[in-house]
């Protein structure tokens, strides 16, 4: 990819990054602060010693901190449309974030202030002075500059974190490494995602630093620290600056946030995975939609879940990634009511391989890779299966795992992330890939593979899709005519060349 | 001004007991710079947190300035409004001087004046005034760790009159400073003392501190008060433990049958040259062994150990006329007294702490 079109994604992913971790961290912040002061009040000799408040909020902290983030953004999904009224997008990514950071940034609050001498709460006591004026006049303020640099570090654990918020559809620079530098090797892209996220992590660590600097040039140690610190002090009051500083940057990038989170009654919201579902809908908003009186927003996502409950709930009005047997058993799992509406390309499943150029080269001893995830193994073990390289047990279904195979004639299996497999090619004798991946890893079905899925009645094409009783809707019947049309048939075979293909027509049962 | 009755503090751990307090009953008059001193354990601490109650006695109550402040509310490590009020009204000062590090010298002074409620502009004039008692007007714009030792509590000297107190307690005040910056110290607390009609009780273990400011002392030894007395009534108490470590003096007989005396001088008779007078009228060769002579509350005193030709009973004559001068004296038993004072002793070696 040029500059030019990397560009607008990194400003997007860079914009989407601030927005996420600009807000949660304010609400770490205003989290965090009270639970840490809290940890050291009721602990043991504390001011306000309770040890039954002391260990169950360290308990709940503890778990807050052991949980991995992306199961907490998960777990989180109802209670954050529950906080933000959607479980997608940037905004729903602040919610796991800011419960993500609390407990972590609480910790550093605890340990900061139970680092304040217990002499001057005794002083302040002795004056007279109550627990709050303990806490604000003497507990914060001395704990200020560790207090500054604990944030600093939450900062960045966040922006770490919010690599993972492509999961709800976040976006952000970690999104964009992920999406096409990992997904679809675009190499050019993720070294620039990584070189943005290095420049922010770095930025925010000298500028945490220098606060840090600063608070303490004016408590009168910079003999210590000399020239820049304390000339710093002599511009303004150091602790006014840094407590302006951490309200008024989250507090610009969520102005930001606010005036990009417009919602558009008329646009149509189709959630899909960015190649090729995306990349065909973004056809068709920039040059049939417009006609037809149509406005599309197309939502990107890594993430197989979060499109269906998502459509379910209703944040989108569409999604467009999934096929038939995927759906149905989705539906199934997890109770919800999305129906397809129309069939529009298949990503044939191939397999390919670095090692031996035809199907009789594979024997005993090889070892092949298949997706792990349960609809797409299955259709790999039946590609395998028709190609006589392994025999399934009778009645294997659509879910057939490797338990189900009758003969392995002496092939080894790799079950690994679908996203992944294409990746394993170096490693292993041959692999089955998606499609979609496949292209990503500048495969072309039509050339490379030594066996493919066959086009004609595969139940495995992706369609759109919508929730149930919103099939009439003349907005999801406008996007169904376009996404059939002759000049989409024409952008998927000039764009994929055969590795994705036109199925258009209605989704057989 | 101060007074304790049957104060006991006992610290419970999961496993053990710690009796910190055992019945103290002290009374600090109106007006009066009290010296606590005790080795370190002895409960001088719990003591002087007790009156202020940081923390709380399990029994026994504290009257200060004729309120009793073990009756007011306060549950636990909590003040109640009225125990809050009743403590701004009691100054006090720390060893560590426990000056917050993130306001300047003025600030820091401000920050009571704060708690009890007086405006911006208020504070600020009465911070400058304290400052200029302590000597330290040009410093009000400087944080603490541009300060020496000695500056520090005369910072945290101005914080804890802020609230006018009649009373100043001084936790070991100038025990982490140098013993020039702890006499000009020392000399200021007197000052304000006389200047501001303070009570200060102070507790400490350095001897040279009572010495120096105290009207009366206390000596602590495990919980409990053993000697207490204005110093001139201390040293006329023969046997006086306080005595002994404040005026030590040592010295052992140059041969058998000799006898030794300690002789306390206070009041009149410092200026009268008595042991010269001994010396002719009786016509005795004297032995100075050793002597400790000093300025106490503004009176020259000390004690003096001599040794006199012959034992005992050849000397009591000698001896009676030293009483009829008015000094205070004991016959010690040579040996027999290097032990005791070596069991009692330690005190003026526990600067460590």
């Amino acid at each position: 990819m040029s500059w030019s079109e990397i560009q607008p994604l990194l400003f997007q992913g860079f914009w989407d990054t601030l927005y996420m971790v600009g807000w949660s961290t304010l609400v770490a912040l205003v989290g965090g602060l009270p639970i840490g002061v809290l940890l050291v009040l009721t602990d043991k000799g504390g001011m306000l010693q309770n040890a039954p408040v002391n260990k169950v909020v360290g308990a709940i902290v503890n778990v807050g901190r052991s949980l991995p983030f992306i199961i907490l953004l998960i777990a989180l999904i109802p209670f954050t449309r529950f906080v933000v009224g959607q479980s997608v997008g940037s905004t729903a990514a602040i919610v796991p974030l800011a419960i993500g950071a609390i407990p972590f940034f609480a910790r550093l609050v605890e340990t900061a202030v139970r680092e304040v001498d217990r002499g001057l709460v005794e002083a302040v006591q002795a004056m007279g002075g109550s627990t709050p004026t303990v806490v604000f006049k003497a507990l914060l303020p001395q704990a200020l500059p560790s207090l500054v640099a604990g944030l600093t570090t939450t900062v960045i654990v966040l922006i770490g974190y919010s690599a993972m918020a492509g999961t709800v559809g976040g976006g952000g620079l970690g999104s964009v490494a992920v999406q096409y530098g990992y997904q679809r090797f675009e190499t050019s892209v993720m070294v620039a995602t990584v070189v943005a996220l290095i420049v922010i992590v770095t930025a925010v660590q000298i500028i945490g630093d220098a606060v840090v600097r600063l608070l303490a040039a004016n408590r009168g140690a910079a003999a210590a620290d000399g020239g820049a610190g304390k000339r710093l002090a002599r511009l303004g009051r150091g602790r006014t600056v840094a407590v302006a500083a951490a309200v008024v940057v989250p507090l610009a990038l969520i102005g930001y946030g606010i005036g990009t989170g417009g919602d558009d009654k008329d646009t149509l919201k189709v959630a899909a995975s960015p190649t090729p579902h995306a990349e065909i809908l973004e056809y068709v908003e920039k040059h049939l939609a417009e006609k037809e009186g149509l406005k599309l927003e197309v939502r990107k996502f890594n993430d197989y879940v979060v499109p269906n409950t998502a459509t379910e709930s209703g944040e989108v009005d569409a999604n467009f990634f999934q096929h038939k047997p995927y759906l149905d058993d989705f539906n199934k799992k997890n109770d919800t009511h999305i129906v397809p509406v129309v069939n529009v390309e298949l990503e044939p499943l191939g397999l390919y391989s670095k090692k031996v150029h035809k199907l009789a080269d594979l024997g005993p001893g090889d070892t092949v890779a298949v997706p792990n995830d349960s609809t797409n193994e299955g259709r790999a073990l039946h590609l395998l299966a028709d190609h006589k390289l392994i025999e399934l047990k009778p009645g294997a279904g659509p879910e057939a795992t490797l338990g189900d195979i009758a003969d392995k004639k002496g092939l080894d299996f790799r079950e690994l992330e679908a996203a992944a497999v294409p990746r394993a090619l170096d490693d292993v004798d041959a692999a089955v890939v998606n499609g979609n991946y496949a292209v990503d890893a500048r495969l072309n079905p039509a050339k490379d593979a030594l066996a493919a899925e066959q086009a004609k009645g595969n139940p495995y094409a992706n369609f759109l899709a919508v929730k149930d009783g919103n099939q009439d809707d003349p907005r999801v019947r406008k996007l169904a005519k376009l996404l059939n049309s002759p000049q989409v048939e024409k952008f998927i075979e000039d764009k994929y060349k055969g590795a994705i293909e036109p199925a258009f027509g209605p989704v057989g049962s | 001004m101060i007074t304790t009755k049957g104060l006991t503090k006992v610290y419970r751990t999961r496993d053990r007991e710690v009796t910190a307090l055992d019945g103290v009953d002290l009374h600090v008059p109106e007006g009066e710079v009290f010296g606590v001193v005790g080795q370190s354990g002895a409960g001088k601490s719990s003591l002087i947190r007790c009156i202020n109650l940081l923390e709380r006695p399990t029994s026994g109550t504290v009257t200060v300035d004729g309120q009793e402040l073990t009756a007011l509310a306060g549950n636990g490590k909590r003040a109640g409004k009225e125990l809050r009020k009743a403590r701004g009204r009691i100054g006090m000062v720390f060893q560590h001087f426990n000056l917050l590090s993130s306001r300047t010298v003025l600030g820091n002074v401000e920050l009571p004046l704060e708690i009890l409620g007086h405006s911006g502009q208020e504070r600020t004039r009465k911070a400058h005034e304290l400052l200029d008692l302590v000597g330290l007007a040009d410093k009000a714009k400087a944080h603490p760790a541009q300060l020496s030792g000695g500056q520090k509590q005369r910072v945290g000297i101005a914080r804890a009159l802020a609230g006018d107190p009649k009373v100043l307690l001084s936790d070991e005040a100038t025990s982490a400073l140098d013993p020039e910056t702890t006499r000009s110290v020392l000399q200021l607390l007197r000052d304000l003392k006389e200047q501001l009609g303070l009570t200060v009780l102070l507790i400490t273990h350095e001897m040279d501190v009572v010495k120096a400011v105290c009207d009366s002392a206390a000596l602590m030894r495990a919980g409990r008060i053993t000697e207490s007395g204005t110093v001139p009534e201390l040293l006329a108490t023969p046997g006086s433990e306080l005595a002994r470590e404040l005026f030590p003096v040592g010295g052992v007989p140059s041969a058998d049958g000799r006898t030794v005396v300690d002789v306390t001088f206070h009041g009149e008779t410092t200026t009268e040259p008595v042991i010269s007078k001994l010396s002719r009228t009786y016509n005795v060769d004297i032995s100075i062994l050793g002597a400790a002579m000093d300025t106490v509350a503004g009176k020259q005193v000390g004690r003096m150990r001599i040794e006199l030709p012959g034992s005992y009973e050849d000397n009591v004559v000698p001896i009676g006329f030293l009483r009829e001068q008015g000094l205070t004296v004991e016959v010690a038993g040579a040996a027999g007294d290097t032990k005791e004072r070596e069991a009692a002793g330690g005190l003026v070696g526990e600067g460590a702490k």
